[in-house]
């Protein structure tokens, strides 16, 4: 039972950290732009399908599949980036919801138009087992726990330390005041959202090997799942959606071990629900930020 | 109260519709042409304007909220399975009349939504929307999980066609012809019920909390009741949008909670006009029938919806209304 519990929790450990990679982006792109960004799960999507592509057609290994998917993710979110979302900025939100919604409904459906509808076999990784505690886990897993915690080291670096990071921040607070203050805002938005983008391809391609299967629609239950993350670390707040990514997951492989696989699905909108009643601000901020 | 209140200006956003009305000889000639249709059209096209008839529930449910309150739900799908597989229910295991099956939806999709309401609309723009997809994810485990009622993944088959009886005497409506009057009849009076509805007082005061929210409170319009008010009828309309799904198709699965059902509902109304009620009927004449009628491909049709939603966001905000309008003006076929 002890093992069972220690196994379930590490394995919660791993999905939350994908969640919390995608989710990242999102609170970032929210945090400049005030707007829910419906279509994130589509990159993950799309960082998935570009390193699935890199590999099978092109041929090349997985290694080098992770950086040119990045690549071709964050390309495409900066022409969206350009056209769509930099118009966004002092748009009243129902514009940021819809037009979110309508990009992820034309990515994920292109994907399925070029690629088709079925479902592929990821052909990459690394999924040789690693003895740790007792149990036996792909190397894959232990790579994606690595590369997340390392991913928001180096996120805290840039947020806090780099320009570039302090202008996100500016931004996020007060708009109108880093116009006047010279600060570029749709440029500022347009980094955040390649960026924040590029961060959930990142976490497609880390989990490609271990996703049993990949297809089309795949982005579209990340994407719920990442609003139960963000509302839970504090919208905007980079650092506590890594630990409320970690919470998610383990909280989704408890249900799903001890109450049912079927349930797993449900528990980031009851959670959600349960968040946005009682405590909208989130576990990890002070004060309400919506 | 409400009653005597002085008429509230819009002074941010101008009153649409008001000043414009399509001419009641266009209801006629659209009601005739729709009347005359069967003789006309093939089935095919008979079963592309049937859906559109089922979406157009829903969607006048969401046209309440989103144009006469002006909050952002994506909860519409649920309520349209809930309603589906009320009605389906009910007419499985009782064999009751189509019209009982379809106000039993529509009751026990309001009932359910009345407790959800709650909570939610204590919530305000993001945090509203995504409670309501919650909702749809929580709806559609429901629907997996309680096996005993819904049978899970294999979903609810074998539905009763309509069964339309008075006392002793009972038919089945079994032809597409028979389903084509049968959906004409009922989405022509539930518009006329809903077209009632906003012209009522109680509508105008569902306008004045869209407009401006805090003066219609200081106006003495009990805002909150109103907008439970308007977060379960619009599930209501819903759930009996479900009904006329559940009831056609004769099978309903988990699958029915799918977004896509949400996005075409959202598709119909803002691509149509929210805060019209001929642009949503327009609106799900357009992008339901014309789709289906045209046999596109799901995938192009959610691309298209996805286009549909961007060329509003940017290009037109009030959707299709005020181009139909303005075709409508050059016909002369507007009353002033």
């Amino acid at each position: 039972m002890g093992e069972l519990l220690l196994e379930q929790v590490v394995n919660g450990i791993v999905a939350g950290s994908v969640y919390a990679l995608v989710a990242a982006g999102m609170t970032m792109i929210f945090g400049v732009l005030r707007a829910i960004n419906f279509a994130h799960g589509e990159y993950y999507m799309l960082g998935t399908f570009s390193a699935w592509w890199v590999i099978s057609r092109l041929d090349m290994p997985y290694v080098a599949s992770i950086l040119l998917a990045v690549a071709i993710t964050m390309a495409i979110a900066a022409v969206i980036g350009r056209f769509v979302m930099q118009r966004l900025v002092t748009a009243p939100f129902q514009s940021g919801v819809l037009a979110t919604l309508g990009l992820s409904l034309i990515l994920q459906n292109s994907v399925i138009l070029t690629f088709g509808g079925t479902y592929k076999v990821f052909p990459g990784g690394w999924l040789e087992p690693v003895e740790f505690l007792d149990m036996s886990f792909a190397q894959q897993r232990i790579v994606i726990v690595a590369a997340t915690i390392a991913v928001f080291v180096a996120l805290e670096f840039v947020v806090r330390r780099t320009r570039m990071g302090k202008s996100i921040r500016a931004v996020s607070q007060n708009t109108e005041c880093c116009a006047v203050n010279g600060i570029d805002v749709e440029r500022v938005v347009l980094g955040t959202f390649v960026l924040g983008t590029g961060l959930a391809a990142l976490s497609g391609v880390l989990t490609g090997p271990i996703n049993v299967s990949i297809y089309g629609g795949m982005g579209e239950a990340i994407t719920l799942k990442t609003f139960a993350v963000i509302v839970m670390g504090g919208m905007g707040n980079v650092r506590g959606t890594l630990f409320a990514g970690w919470i998610l997951g383990i909280a989704e492989s408890l249900v799903a071990g001890y109450v049912g696989l079927q349930y797993r699905d449900a528990v980031g909108f009851v959670i959600l629900i349960a968040m946005l009643m009682f405590r909208p601000q989130g576990f990890f901020s002070v004060q309400a930020r919506f | 109260m409400t009653l005597h209140s002085p008429p509230i200006q819009a002074t941010a956003a101008p009153r649409p519709a008001a000043a414009v009305r399509p001419s009641p000889w266009l209801g006629l000639a659209l009601l005739i042409a729709l009347l005359a249709a069967p003789y006309v059209l093939g089935n095919y096209y008979l079963h592309a304007i049937i859906v559109s008839m089922i979406f157009l529930l829903p969607a006048h449910g969401l046209n309440l909220i989103v144009g006469y309150t002006g909050m952002l739900s994506l909860a519409q799908g649920a309520f349209f399975g809930i309603g589906a597989y009320a009605s389906a229910l009910l007419a499985m295991h009782f064999g009751t009349p189509f019209f009982v099956n379809f106000t039993f939806a529509g009751l026990v999709t309001g009932l359910i939504a009345l407790p959800l309401g709650i909570p939610a609309l204590r919530l305000r723009t993001y945090s509203f929307v995504m409670c309501t997809l919650g909702f749809v994810i929580i709806a559609e485990a429901v629907a997996k999980n309680w096996i005993g009622l819904t049978r899970g993944d294999m979903g609810l088959s074998g539905i009763p066609q309509p069964l339309l009886a008075i006392g002793d005497l009972g038919t089945k409506v079994t032809t597409i012809t028979g389903y084509y009057y049968l959906y004409l009849f009922v989405a022509v009076a539930m518009t006329g019920l809903f077209y009632a509805l906003i012209v009522s007082p109680a509508g105008r005061c569902m306008v004045a909390i869209r407009d401006n929210e805090t003066l219609a409170e200081s106006q003495g319009i009990s805002t909150w009741s109103y907008k439970l008010l308007v977060f379960t009828i619009s599930a209501a309309f819903a759930g009996f949008g479900g009904s006329l799904y559940a009831h056609y198709l004769t099978t309903v699965s988990p699958l029915t909670f799918q977004m896509y059902y949400s996005t075409t509902i959202l598709v119909i109304v803002l691509g149509g006009g929210a805060g019209t009620v001929r642009g949503v009927v327009v609106g799900s004449i357009l992008f339901v029938a014309l789709s289906e009628a045209l046999r596109v491909t799901p995938e192009f049709r959610m691309i298209f919806y996805g286009l549909v939603l961007l060329v509003l966001v940017f290009w037109q905000p009030k959707g299709l209304a005020p181009l139909l309008d303005r075709g409508l003006a050059l016909l002369g076929l507007v009353r002033r």
